[in-house]
């Protein structure tokens, strides 16, 4: 008990510490880049006194550490600011119509809306992902060098040279557009989110099927696996209870730094459905240079980067007790 | 009629290679009576894995078995179906390999490993029953508190350990028939001199015919009660222990029993000790401690104490020895004395002058002097060099000589260590471990250094090989006056070649004198412990049920107070346990670090 404890303190601190780097990191640049947020917010028509007198009320012009840090303590008590452009009942704001960020959408309640739509999408995607990634990869590595292995590699080769926009349209234009046997852009229920996360799992499988079938091949040529045998153990079990296990350290390793890759595939696909998820408020808010969204959706989006990490991290050190954190 | 134990008849097994088929086993006929030890003796290449494994029913592709039948109880193993043969494997019939370190899962507790086992061979015994067999077990195998090793690791476990649970494993199930297949070969001496004394031990009580393999001569002889003598897959020669060496018949015994090291046959010549010896290195109280970090504290870490204050010199001319068992700090050591690594304290001087104190350039000077020689010798040659350029990199390093004048000394040195010189364009790829040694000799040599470290050295080398680069030492010793500091785990080597040895354990010399009174008359447990583990066929002066009692060496990370040998010490007294003796003259150049030495230290002074 004693090492879960000062595991996950330790790695909570050093995941509190990455979320801080990170999120300065885009609070910074996103004060440098071109394109003054005032200028955005009240539109082309505004004469520039107003859009300086704009700025400084909404302290634009303090120094960006001083602004890092009052934008902090607001976070601290929960508040992420308000969108720059989207109002509360959904519409965009801006445009001259000034004086109104009481009805400005907050970005928790934008974050609280998106976010559960596309943790559905990125829970289908890994089922998904599953399902084409554990059979390949478990019979390719159980059988390496056989035709399993080729059909492994031949699958893996095939899906990672998709590229995953062209595959949404062909998707979305042959299934829903032209069979209609899926739904696809915008949603309504759960059956939106197929094709999507369809999408989203062929671009990720190939690296789980290599890794798995990798690992498992790497298992089986321990000695342990060939002297289980003669120690009475059936083959079932040393695969089940034995090769599995060790096994599975290296994928998990590979799962957490997926996620990444995941956020990112999410981010490009509900674009192109016009999936109303985290991804396309995060297009959205870039397009638009909604600061304060962006600012909320990198804050989450590392924390939850950190938190798998620590548990994956923490189940592989649960599996193999030889991995030091 | 009642059926033989075990019957090999006529057995043959191939290696499928490239097509075709390279016999490694040829013609093997054995049997194995009930309760009955067999030996089974050979050299590495013999066959003798492949034997093991094939008598246990276990011959996997790439290898087949053409020709014959292993007969358990009159069932063929070989034709069995795989279920019942695994059935047989692992409840009547027990294998305990060389390689414990890789025999369980490493990432589930050893303990729950063995259980798996007994309930997946014996379906009579139910989960708690089982798990009780294997505490019992585990005691009777002499694993020290072993309710808490039960849920430890594979990778807590040491060695020795590790061998001892995989006799639990094997005896768990009751087998009628064992096979050890060179069980003791990874193990240290003590280590493997406990094991067997295990074995001696289990077999009174143990109702199972074993087939006991090994490279070892004497240990085979020490435990079997008929062996064979396996030579390039062939059965050479069969006999009783007693009869191999007194009358052996065929010309590969005669050869095997003469390649036995005689350590206490005719002792050497004492050294007459110089008034003053020239000190080409002295070592004053270095320490060594690295700080690893402890994953059940917080931000904690622990200090594993390699080298714990040794002092010693080496003098021109002379062969010194370091011996000990691993863990002892000896190649930490060898990474102090050429200064890859700092000491935390002490001094080490080189021909008088301290090393801590050396600039660069000077470093650089000096390091000409003197030159390591590592174990492995496929590692320190890179890879895509061709030899002779290898080899003058040396000298371009310390510089001042044209492209000519390499040449001609790269030529003049590979002759001299035996290397030809059409090797100059070779790779390393391609060439024998001992091609490869010679190879790293002629690069420390043509530096023309004063001291050779040795490390190790010849461990990874054939007995032929290594005799061979022993006369090239010697000859090259002849020639260059060149002092060579032997660090080696292999006493009858040190006993061969050094004029004066110093043991270690647990990171101290314990006791440090020449090689005569290092072998005829030691004067620290620890020495004769270590003397009575070495395998010989020769009557040994030192027992090892008098000098060695049960026990594993401690932690380098948790020491316990007082002598760190006191726990194996069958004369440890209470002041052992408190106080840590030091390293004191005995007189005659001899040192020592024992309590018992006492009233003749008082005598000397």
């Amino acid at each position: 008990m004693g090492f879960a404890l000062t595991f996950f303190a330790r790695r909570l601190a050093q995941g509190v510490l990455i979320v801080l780097l990170v999120s300065f990191t885009i609070f910074a640049l996103l004060r440098v880049v071109p394109g003054d947020p005032a200028r955005i917010i009240l539109g082309p028509m505004a004469t520039d006194e107003v859009v300086e007198q704009t700025a400084r009320d909404m302290g634009l012009r303090d120094p960006i550490p001083l602004q890092y840090m009052r934008y902090l303590g607001q976070v601290a008590q929960g508040d992420f600011g308000t969108s720059f452009i989207k109002a509360r009942g959904g519409g965009s704001m801006g445009g001259g119509r000034d004086e109104a960020r009481g009805e400005r959408a907050r970005v928790l309640d934008l974050v609280a809306e998106t976010l559960p739509l596309t943790l559905q999408l990125a829970g289908l995607a890994l089922v998904f992902t599953a399902l084409i990634a554990l059979p390949l990869g478990i019979a390719g590595g159980l059988m390496a060098g056989r035709w399993p292995d080729k059909l492994a590699l031949y699958a893996s080769s095939i899906f990672v040279s998709l590229p995953n926009f062209w595959l949404a349209i062909v998707l979305a234009l042959v299934v829903t557009a032209k069979l209609g046997w899926i739904p696809s852009i915008g949603y309504q229920n759960i059956a939106y989110a197929i094709l999507p996360a369809f999408v989203i799992a062929i671009e990720m499988s190939p690296l789980f099927i290599r890794s798995l079938s990798v690992s498992i091949a790497d298992t089986m040529r321990h000695p342990f696996v060939e002297l289980a045998q003669v120690r009475g153990l059936s083959p079932g079990r040393i695969f089940s209870h034995h090769v599995l296990r060790n096994a599975a350290v290296p994928v998990l390793n590979l799962f957490g730094v997926q996620i990444g890759a995941l956020l990112g595939g999410v981010l490009i696909v509900e674009y192109i459905f016009d999936y109303p998820g985290f991804g396309l408020l995060t297009v959205q808010a870039v397009l638009q240079r909604d600061f304060p969204v962006i600012q909320g959706i990198a804050i989450i989006s590392t924390s939850i980067f950190v938190v798998i990490n620590i548990l994956v991290d923490f189940v592989s050190a649960q599996i193999d007790p030889r991995i030091e954190y | 009629m009642t059926e033989r134990l075990l019957t090999v008849e006529g057995l043959t097994v191939d290696l499928l290679r490239d097509g075709g088929r390279v016999p490694v086993l040829r013609d093997v006929s054995l049997a194995l009576e009930e309760r009955q030890v067999l030996g089974i003796v050979g050299e590495s290449g013999s066959g003798k894995t492949v034997l093991a494994k094939a008598l246990v029913g276990w011959v996997a592709e790439p290898l087949v078995a053409s020709r014959g039948s292993v007969r358990f109880r009159g069932q063929d193993l070989l034709a069995m179906p795989p279920d019942a043969r695994r059935v047989l494997r692992g409840s009547a019939v027990g294998y305990i390999g060389a390689d414990p370190g890789s025999s369980f899962d490493p990432t589930l507790p050893v303990g729950r490993q063995i259980v798996e086992k007994v309930r997946a061979v014996r379906a009579d015994i139910d989960a708690t029953a089982a798990k009780k067999r294997v505490l019992d077990l585990l005691d009777r195998v002499h694993i020290p508190s072993a309710a808490r090793r039960f849920d430890e690791f594979p990778h807590q476990y040491s060695g020795g350990m590790l061998q001892r649970a995989m006799i639990v494993d094997a005896l768990a199930s009751d087998p009628a028939f064992l096979v050890c297949d060179n069980i003791t070969q990874p193990l240290d001496v003590t280590v493997a001199a406990q094991i067997m004394r295990l074995l001696h031990d289990l077999r009174s009580d143990l109702d199972a015919g074993i087939v006991f393999i090994s490279t070892s001569l004497p240990v085979v002889c020490d435990i079997a009660d008929e062996l064979v003598v396996l030579s390039r897959g062939e059965i050479v020669e069969r006999s009783t222990p007693e009869r191999l060496l007194a009358a052996p018949e065929h010309p590969y015994s005669r050869d095997l029993i003469a390649r036995n090291p005689v350590i206490w046959g005719t002792p050497p010549e004492p050294v007459e000790l110089e008034a003053a010896p020239r000190a080409i290195l002295e070592v004053e109280d270095v320490t060594k401690t690295y700080v690893v970090p402890d994953r059940t504290r917080f931000f904690g870490t622990q200090a594993v104490k390699a080298v714990r204050g040794v002092s010693f010199a080496v003098h021109g001319g002379e062969n010194l020895g370091l011996v000990g068992e691993s863990g002892c700090g000896k190649s930490t050591l060898s990474r102090l004395l050429s200064w890859v690594e700092q000491p935390d304290e002490g001094r080490i001087r080189f021909k008088g002058q301290d090393i801590a104190g050396m600039s660069a350039p000077q470093l650089l000077a000096m390091r000409k002097g003197f030159q390591l020689l590592l174990q492995d010798p496929f590692n320190c040659l890179p890879p895509n060099l061709p030899i002779g350029r290898s080899i003058g990199m040396s000298l371009q390093i310390h510089g001042g000589l044209g492209r000519k004048a390499i040449a001609e000394q790269v030529r003049a040195v590979m002759a001299e260590v035996g290397l030809k010189d059409a090797d100059r364009e070779r790779l390393p790829i391609g060439m024998s471990a001992g091609q490869r040694q010679r190879v790293n000799i002629a690069r420390a040599l043509i530096l023309e250094p004063e001291l050779l470290i040795l490390d190790e050295t010849l461990s990874a080398l054939d007995p032929m090989e290594q005799a061979r680069l022993l006369d090239l030492f010697e000859r090259l010793q002849a020639r260059h006056g060149f002092t060579y500091l032997f660090i080696s785990h292999d006493l009858a080597m040190v006993r061969r070649v050094c004029t004066r040895i110093a043991v270690m354990y647990l990171g101290k010399v314990v006791e440090l004198a020449d090689t005569r009174s290092v072998f005829f008359e030691p004067t620290h447990p620890y020495t004769r412990a270590l003397l009575s583990a070495v395998p010989t066929l020769e009557e040994k002066p030192f027992k090892a049920a008098d000098c060695l009692l049960e026990g594993e060496p401690p932690s380098p990370i948790d020491l316990p107070q007082g002598c760190s040998f006191a726990a194996r010490c069958p004369h440890a007294m209470p002041r052992c346990r408190a106080e840590e003796p030091p390293l004191v003259e005995l007189g005659g150049g001899r040192f020592s670090a024992c309590w018992l030495n006492e009233p003749e230290v008082s005598r000397a002074a």
